[in-house]
Parts: C-alpha cells; structure tokens; sequence
C-alpha cells in the first residue's frame, strides 16, 4: 500500500508541534504589531514580512525525528513519510496565514496574492532546507542548523541582494511585480529541491 | 546451508577514506559475529546491508532480492529488522505504541493482526509489563530492548543489529544474549559487536573488518585456531610480544610469536582476533 492511513494518527504525534506553534505565536505577535498606532504601510510590509519569517523558522523543524535511524531501513519509503508531515501541517500552516493576513489593518494590508506567494516561498524553502539536511547528513534532528541557515540567508539577501533582481520590495516599488514572479521562481526551486531531497537515493555517485 | 545474504565488491567511501574496500561475503541462517576495531567500517556495512546506505560500488542480494533496485529494496525491507547503533525514540510514544508506529511503517495493515504480532514481540524482549509506559521514563537496557522489539516486529527473515549490547550492564548483556539466540533460530542475524564473548557465545560464524576489508570469515573455533601455539605464559611480560598482561594468578599472558620453549596457553577467540588484527595491521604497513 503506497499510504497507510493508519499512519496518520502516529504520524501526527512525531509531528513537533510546540516548536512550530511556538513560532506561528511569534510571528502572530509581529503581525499584530502592525495593529499598534499608526502603521505605515511600509512598516506593516515589514513586519509580515518578520512573521513570516518566524513561522518558517517554526516550519524548520517540520522533519525533525528522533526515531530517524531506528526506522530508516521500514518499507514505508521516506517521501512517503515527509509527503504526510508535510501535508498535516499545511492546514495548520493555512489558518495561521488567514489569522496572520487578518491582523493587518486592511488600510495597510499589502496586496493579498503577492504577499501570500512570499510567505509559501518561505514556508515550502524551510522545509525543503530541512528534507535537505536530512538527504546529505545524518542529522535527526534538522530544525536547529536549517533555522540558522534560514535567518542567515534571509539577512544576507535583505542587505546584499543584487537591486536588479530584488526579491524583498515595498509595495509602491515599481520592480514589485517583477519580484514577485522571482518569489514564483523560488517557490518552484524550493518545491523541486524539496522533492528531490525526499527521494531516497539507491546509489551514490562513484568517486573511487 | 542456503545463503541469505550475499555480497561482493562492496566498497564506500567518505571523503578520502575508504569506510568499505570492496567487501564480499555470505551469510547464512543463524547468528554471524562482526568484529572488528573503531572505525574498520563495521557500522557501514551493517548499514549498506541494511539498505539505509547505499554503496558506491558492488552489489548484493538479501534472501534474493537485488536493493540496488527500487522494487528489489522495497522487498528487502519487507523482510528486514535493523537495530542501528544509536537508535531513537519518540519519547512520549509508550513502548506499545513505538513498536506498532514500526510495525505500521512495515506495512502491516491489519489492526488486530498488528497488536497481536506487537504483544508478542514484546513479551518475547520481556517487556509486557512496561509495554504501557513512556519511552521517555524506560531505563538504558529497556528503550534498548525497544529498539531490539521494533527490529524484531513482522518477524524478518533478516536481522541486523549494531552494537546492541554497548552501554548495557552484565546481567542486561545476559538477556540481551539469549534475546540474539533466540532471534537466530530460523533467520539470519548479523551482529556487530566489540564482546569477543558475545561471539564466542553466540554465533556459528564470525567475520573480522579492518581497515574497510573482511581480513577473516569463518567459524569461532577457526579465528581462535589462528593462535593456536602463539599464546603463552610466563613471569615477567615479554618484550617480543605482540601483547601480554598480567593475569589474576600473577603469570603474564602473551600473545604473539613465542620464544622456543615457552609454556604454551589454550588460546581464547579474543587472542585469534587480536592476533588478525595484527596480520592486517602488518599487511596494511607493507
């Protein structure tokens, strides 16, 4: 059978939910935020852009697993597993969004389609870091390095990040159409990477 | 005897060091021993041959099935039960819960069928009285049995188990043995260890690693064979040997090439293991 469905209930229990509602708590703090005196439109883009962020870093530790070794060798084959994990928290991952979206005053909402592409970039790139880790190490545990790797990368492109194929615009920006279909393109990146990284490989690449 | 798992040509790498160095050999129903030092690639192989690692090159076959195909690994897995070194838990899992989570994960589809089969693997690791406790508050020597109970769930043709008895007190490693015998009879067990005892005890056949090559395969009473007239005694330690250390009676025990006359000793597999580990240290320098 490719899904027992009797797989979901233990499956849900590995899932480590404290971290990430830890994180989706921080990141509704910094949307809310948004809701304190008078917010600039500008700011407001900022701070959902940080909650996204928060909750990404929560969706890091997604593949953590302790009993990662003592059920690596089980018939159910790995995409399988992180398929189901992936797909129990993505109503979870939803309603947080809608709530996070709703604490924006609407007057200072950035536009709705645009900005959710950025937050299921961030939140497909965690994962897929985390599925990563766990392809090329023997790490059990990915969330922690993914988390610093995520927070790292995500400083660096904001200060470094070449102007001319700027992912992280205000809204009133005129490039802000053109960085959106690069948030299009890193959403696919992040879904093929992740894709790629669940497979579980049945050689490695000869280098004797 | 038929062969379970047969493998050759096995090698791997890790950066620039060759954890496998193409490794061949068969193993057959019943316990099989795997000794070997830190770092001669034992816990690769067990984990190549369990499928959780993939070799850079050679091949093999578990009770016939190729896993360097997806089919041929999937039907490997079906019918495999591997305790790695290091085995983790889902603490707030109860030790019946865990291994049905396992048992779930091996495909067995039928709810009743599956308890059934998990009572059963549990009782048989003594653990019917605790199946309802937490992980998270089951001693060292019961999360292990855990760990031997999930390998062991869906009863599997082949079992591999990494250094099972580290970290486990006398009386545990006592029942940990008799566990291993059991789980031998009938289906073929590779053990990784470092108890020369638990070999000696325990397996029909054993295989010696060094250096990501098999450098011995055969019974225990051919590698304690090995030293036969190279173990001996006397009263001050001998500098030509290879080692020697003082006994309980206050003789020294020494194992190596002996001087002409020396009182020869009835030699132990320890001494027949020591003894190729050194062949291969010798042949690695030359």
């Amino acid at each position: 059978m490719f899904l027992n469905r009797q797989l979901v209930l233990p499956v849900h229990r590995t899932v480590p939910w404290r971290g990430i509602g830890a994180a989706g708590a921080a990141g509704l703090l910094l949307a809310a935020l948004t809701r304190t005196g008078e917010t600039a439109e500008r700011l407001s883009l900022y701070l959902l852009r940080a909650a996204i962020l928060a909750f990404a870093v929560g969706l890091a530790f997604l593949l953590d697993d302790p009993a990662r070794h003592t059920t690596s060798t089980v018939p159910t084959r790995r995409p399988v597993r992180v398929a189901l994990r992936t797909v129990l928290v993505v109503p979870a991952a939803a309603a947080w969004w809608t709530v996070a979206l709703l604490l924006v005053p609407p007057e200072v909402r950035p536009p709705v389609a645009d900005i959710t592409l950025e937050a299921g970039a961030a939140f497909v790139l965690a994962v897929a870091g985390a599925a990563a880790a766990v392809r090329f190490s023997e790490v059990t545990r990915p969330g922690r390095p993914v988390t610093g790797a995520l927070l790292t990368t995500a400083v660096l492109a904001m200060l470094f990040w070449p102007g001319r194929w700027a992912l992280f615009v205000p809204v009133e920006d005129e490039r802000w159409a053109a960085a959106h279909e690069r948030w299009g393109l890193v959403l696919g990146g992040a879904v093929l990477l992740g894709v790629v990284c669940a497979i579980e490989p049945l050689r490695r690449r000869v280098r004797l | 005897m038929t062969t379970t798992v047969s493998a050759s040509g096995l090698s791997l790498r890790y950066g620039g060091t060759r954890a496998l160095d193409d490794v061949s050999l068969r193993l057959t129903a019943g316990v099989t021993g795997l000794l070997g030092p830190n770092g001669a690639g034992k816990t690769t192989l067990l984990r190549v041959l369990a499928t959780a690692l993939p070799a850079d090159r050679g091949a093999f076959t578990v009770l016939g099935h190729d896993p360097g195909t997806a089919r041929g690994r999937q039907e490997v897995r079906r019918r495999l039960g591997y305790l790695p070194q290091t085995p983790g838990f889902h603490p707030d899992f109860t030790a019946f819960e865990f291994v049905d989570y396992v048992a779930i994960l091996k495909e067995m589809t039928d709810r009743a069928a599956r308890h059934r089969e998990v009572r059963r693997v549990l009782d048989e690791v003594g653990l019917a009285e605790v199946r309802g406790k937490r992980i998270r508050k089951l001693s060292g020597g019961m999360r292990q049995r855990v760990a031997l109970g999930s390998a062991l769930v869906g009863d599997p043709g082949f079992l591999v188990l990494d250094e099972p008895t580290v970290g486990l007190d006398p009386e545990q490693r006592m029942r940990f043995r008799e566990l291993i015998a059991e789980a031998g009879e009938g289906r073929t067990v590779l053990l990784s260890t470092h108890q020369t005892e638990d070999v000696a005890m325990l397996c029909h056949r054993v295989v010696v690693m060094a250096a990501g090559r098999v450098r011995f395969e055969g019974t225990p009473a051919e590698l304690t064979a090995r030293a036969e007239g190279r173990v001996w005694s006397s009263t001050e330690r001998d500098p030509g040997a290879k080692a020697g250390w003082r006994t309980g009676t206050g003789t020294f025990r020494n194992v190596g090439a002996p001087p002409p006359g020396a009182e020869l000793l009835e030699p132990t597999l320890e001494d027949g293991y020591l003894l190729t580990l050194d062949d291969a240290g010798a042949e690695v320098a030359a």
